[in-house]
């Protein structure tokens, strides 16, 4: 099957019901995404499908039709997205297992709503978990990445 | 003596008539009075069958509503229509203790969570076939607030699905012809590994809608 990850087209050759993780990692070597539970309870594992986040341990290939994005895909050292840039300013990561997946999902939060509260934060947030306990850090980072794309969009 | 003989005779042929009218009357009167009794007895058995019918279709609708009741409440439903705090239950006999969803999800009011974080986001187009995965269907949602189930009566629920304004504008008939043909509606019989399925089948639950729906649909008291 043809996967396409971070705008690069592959070519597959896996059983439908193989969860995406296993793909991206086992089959074509993009380890940004974690695997940490298996079952979608954790958020380690977070990517985006067509912009939406999605936990790949528990998406079947053979389902994910469109854009796959790994934090690989959302920006380079280089060229940071901007929630990169507010967990480096910010030093949100202690061990960092996590921050892929809180990365990804932080970026699809201000994606659909630039000016997040607490509340919204956490109601975004709750399913990524850091036994670090980097939740403060997280928070912090994620509003100063909404005010600069503010900034960058008014 | 010859006197006594004739006024004998006379008054027997002057109260022959009167007793033979009488007899004929009363006689008369007996017919017509049983072919009333017969009538109203006729009357009253079609009237006992009648009621007799009435109650053996009653207690089919009422034996037939319990048996839907148990399936709308039926954690594999009823985790998921919930009040309009759009919060997912986690209830029934795998969960241990009943609480909302965790990990803060809730499903917003656009109930699919795009407010907030998708549904889909976890719950793939199929269940997890791993312990506690998530469990998934084609579409997955919330039901709409309107069609709230979540620790009901049998009787709240029973109004709320005959209620057009409350059950997606549709008749009852529609109602079953939902339960027998809705993906979601479904997975309510095939949730995954380790979770309860509801009782019966999408089939007999449509098959109970209809013939409660068949004797007027009647609600508890």
């Amino acid at each position: 099957m043809q996967l396409n990850v971070n705008g690069t087209s592959h070519d597959v050759d896996v059983d439908d019901e193989m969860p995406l993780l296993w793909v991206l990692r086992d089959e074509l070597n993009i380890t940004g995404p974690k695997f940490g539970c298996g079952i979608a309870m954790c958020g380690a594992c977070t990517v985006h499908i067509n912009g939406q986040p999605a936990r790949s341990c528990s998406i079947p290939v053979g389902q994910v039709s469109g854009l796959v994005t790994t934090i690989e895909g959302l920006g380079t050292p280089d060229a940071m997205h901007v929630v990169q840039a507010a967990w480096v300013e910010h030093q949100v990561a202690q061990c960092g297992y996590c921050q892929p997946g809180q990365i990804m999902s932080a970026a699809a939060l201000l994606q659909m709503n630039p000016n997040p509260d607490d509340e919204a934060i956490d109601r975004a947030m709750s399913a990524n978990l850091c036994r670090c306990g980097t939740y403060p850090r997280i928070r912090a980072a994620v509003k100063t990445a909404a005010q600069n794309i503010r900034e960058k969009n008014a | 003596m010859q006197i006594k003989s004739f006024m004998l005779r006379a008054a027997v042929l002057i109260l022959l008539p009167g007793f033979y009218a009488f007899a004929q009357t009363a006689d008369s009167l007996e017919r017509t009075d049983s072919l009333e009794l017969k009538d109203s007895l006729e009357r009253k058995d079609s009237l006992e069958r009648t009621n007799s019918l009435e109650a053996v279709n009653s207690q089919n609708a009422t034996q037939a509503w319990n048996k839907v009741y148990e399936v709308f409440s039926h954690p594999r439903c009823a985790n998921c229509h919930v009040p309009k705090d759009n919060l997912p239950r986690w209830s029934g006999p795998h969960y241990g203790k009943t609480s909302v969803h965790g990990m803060n999800i809730s499903g917003g009011q656009s109930r699919i969570g795009v407010e907030t974080i998708m549904c889909s986001t976890c719950h793939a187009q199929s269940n997890s076939d791993e312990p506690h995965g998530p469990p998934g269907a084609p579409v997955w949602m919330l039901a709409p607030v309107e069609m709230f189930w979540w620790q009901q009566s049998s009787k709240q629920i029973c109004e709320q699905i005959k209620d057009p304004a409350r059950n997606g504008g549709r008749t009852l008939e529609d109602v079953a012809h939902h339960i027998e043909e809705d993906e979601l509606v479904h997975w309510g019989w095939s949730p995954g590994k380790g979770r309860e399925p509801a009782p019966y089948s999408a089939q007999e639950t449509a098959d109970f809608v209809m013939l409660w729906a068949s004797a007027g649909a009647p609600c508890p008291e």
